[in-house]
């Protein structure tokens, strides 16, 4: 279908949860991924431009969005649901495209570390906090996007970051 | 002087128009009267504490009176602060809705003794249905059969306990001033009575000021079913028939219908003269209901009187055409009850289900806040949406968490489930928890859709699985949080890094 390269270019997306089931959902020009699968679709918007249906894959879906902050309240196919960013900032891969031989956490905001959940040389499990960013009157939960050990952070409790800012490493 | 609410014969009722009517309540149902009044070319007049300000109440009446700020004892519960609304507002009547003041016979002695019409039922009848077990002790006087329970006068544990033994486990223990499903618990065995009884006291001072408590048999698998009776100032009393309020979560209502599937028309009419026989016991006048409880073998028994207008009202208003709160301000003002009325039983039109909308957590039922962000309701055909609340609105903790009721009306009970169906599958409601997927789930399981349900159905539903997350729901969400607009890619270099609130 074609659609395969222009998602592959898209490097970050976003993690969401949603009771219980959580998604990594990458969106490209009419193309989104849903973890590994790809779904064609394009937006329906009336006169104000406001979102009122999404069509996924040939069927058309009334669907109605609201956002705070980090949540985003759906309603679609008749029910509602609550969506919630998952705060995992895009691992920084080595250049060789291979296996990381080591992840970095990257601040996904400005923010204050508000507490550090796991020092320096502690193992980490995937999923795992490992700080707390304080950013827009909201805590951020920073998790490990794999399991190992975190070999480098940068900071301190109180401290003040900009986003893109390397947070830890886990290797 | 006769009785209460009878006239000697040849005496006039004076008819006293009303001109200027205050509302004394918030939310939907101020709304609601509001309307009415409007119809009726009556000039209005809402109430609001200061965090009202803003709220939907305030603007559906020709003028605002403040209250002041909280708590809500010094402002919607405060005699005097709405008295003092209205002399300010020269109002010439008060309503008082359902809820804060309603049944509280003070205040409707209040506002009459303040010069202004009361549009609500007679204090002394306030009083007498306002303790639980005095009325009870009433309607069995006036030959209305009662739950099973423990006789007024019965105090201390050990009467008590023996009172249980008589009525057989389980039983309930009720607080006397209590009512709305409030400061109930139910005791499955002997050892546990002591214990509830104690907790039952502490309860019923807390929420009613006055610790006394009963016993009540406790009904497994009853049908609540209640019926709308209302009484003029010339003797009429006549009842409009029932509602079926079987669906409840917690003893509070969630869905209500009507007819009740589980009446046949000589059901009906026995509980219909039962009804009238117990609003004539206290000289009603006004708007009020009686409520049943139907055992498992289909017999009735007295559970109480609500002596004001109901939450669940909307639904005979859709099935017989009328308008409840007119008919409560013509009476108040002196009319007698329409001719139709009072010539015979009215004759349901097709079925109609309310459907209410809470906002609140849907697994433990505990109050959520919030902004509604969006909120669309649901029309068409046979769909009225009564809503205290919109796009916009703050919802708090402080107040009744009931946003708005959908009541749907069709030609019968199936078409009437449809329709319910497809108006809630229409409603959009963004920002605040509420219990939308109950309601979906209600009416969706076969229990309801037979006719053939009792007040163990929401429990039975909370087991279920959760619904999956669409497709298109994650695409929405995600377009959401990466701040994209009119489907143009956003010009920042990382499209997740924005946070702050909008809709896309």
């Amino acid at each position: 279908m074609g659609v395969g390269g222009e998602l592959a270019s898209v490097k970050s997306g976003v993690r969401v949860v949603s009771g219980g089931e959580e998604r990594e959902v990458r969106l490209a020009p009419g193309v989104a991924a849903l973890g590994d699968r790809e779904l064609p679709f394009r937006e329906i918007r009336d006169g104000g431009e406001e979102l009122v249906a999404l069509e996924v894959a040939g069927e058309i879906f009334p669907v109605r969005v609201a956002r705070a902050g980090d949540r985003v309240f759906v309603w679609c196919a008749g029910r509602t649901f609550e969506v919630r960013r998952e705060i995992v900032a895009a691992a920084r891969t080595r250049s060789s495209g291979a296996a990381d031989a080591g992840a970095g956490l990257l601040a996904p905001m400005p923010g204050r570390v508000r507490r550090i959940s796991i020092p320096r040389g502690e193992r980490v499990a995937k999923g795992d906090v490992v700080l707390v960013l304080e950013a827009m009157k909201m805590e951020h939960a920073i998790r490990a996007p794999r399991d190992g050990v975190v070999t480098r952070l940068d900071h301190r409790e109180g401290d003040l970051v900009d986003a893109g800012a390397v947070l830890a490493e886990i290797s | 002087m006769g009785r209460l609410g009878e006239r000697e014969a040849g005496a006039e009722v004076a008819l006293r128009p009303i001109r200027r009517l205050l509302v004394a309540n918030r939310g939907e149902i101020a709304v609601r009267v509001l309307r009415t009044a409007r119809e009726m070319g009556i000039e209005t007049v809402s109430v609001f504490a200061e965090d009202d300000a803003a709220a939907l109440h305030v603007s559906a009446a020709d003028r605002a009176e403040p209250l002041g700020p909280g708590p809500v004892i010094r402002t919607y519960l405060s005699i005097p602060a709405i008295l003092d609304a209205a002399r300010r507002s020269s109002a010439d009547a008060i309503h008082p809705g359902y809820g804060f003041l309603s049944e509280n016979a003070a205040f409707a002695r209040a506002v009459s003794a303040a010069g202004l019409v009361w549009v609500g039922a007679p204090p002394d009848a306030i009083d007498a249905m306002g303790d639980k077990l005095r009325s009870r002790t009433r309607m069995e006087k006036a030959g209305v059969p009662v739950v099973p329970g423990s006789p007024a006068g019965i105090r201390d544990d050990a009467s008590l306990a023996a009172e249980a033994e008589r009525l057989g486990y389980p039983v309930l223990v009720k607080a006397s001033a209590g009512g709305g499903g409030k400061g109930m618990s139910r005791v499955e065995r002997a050892n546990d009575l002591e214990a509830a009884l104690a907790e039952g006291r502490r309860i019923a001072a807390a929420a009613f000021g006055d610790d006394a408590v009963y016993l009540e048999k406790l009904l497994d698998r009853a049908r609540h079913v209640e019926f709308q009776v209302f009484g003029d100032g010339r003797g009429n009393v006549v009842h409009l028939g029932e509602r079926e309020c079987s669906v409840q979560r917690r003893h509070q209502k969630i869905v209500e219908e009507t007819p009740s599937t589980a009446l046949d028309a000589d059901r009906r009419r026995k509980m219909g003269e039962a009804a009238v026989a117990a609003a004539r016991a206290v000289g009603y006048v006004g708007a009020g209901t009686i409520e049943f409880l139907l055992d498992a073998g289909g017999r009735f028994y007295f559970l109480e009187m609500n002596t004001r207008l109901q939450v669940e009202h909307p639904i005979t208003e859709e099935t017989l055409s009328v308008d409840l709160v007119r008919a409560q301000i013509d009476v108040a003002a002196g009319a007698e009850l329409p001719m139709s009325w009072r010539a015979g039983e009215p004759v349901a039109r097709g079925h109609a289900i309310e459907m209410r909308l809470y906002a609140e957590d849907p697994v433990e039922f505990l109050p959520r806040s919030g902004t509604i962000l969006e909120w669309i309701e649901p029309s068409g055909p046979g769909v009225r949406v009564d809503a205290g609340v919109g796009r916009g609105s703050r919802v708090g903790v402080d107040y009744d968490p009931l946003l708005a009721k959908l009541v749907v009306h069709a030609s019968d009970r199936a078409a009437a489930v449809d329709r319910g169906r497809r108006a809630l599958a229409e409603w959009v409601v963004l920002g605040v928890e509420t219990n939308l997927d109950l309601l979906r789930d209600v009416l969706a399981s076969d229990a309801f859709r037979s006719g053939d349900y009792s007040t163990d159905l929401v429990p039975s539903l909370l087991r279920k699985e959760r619904a999956p997350v669409p497709d298109a729901a994650w695409i929405a969400a995600a377009l959401a949080l990466r701040g994209e607009r009119a489907g143009r890619p956003p010009e920042t270099a990382d499209p997740w890094a924005s946070a702050e609130s909008w809709r896309p």
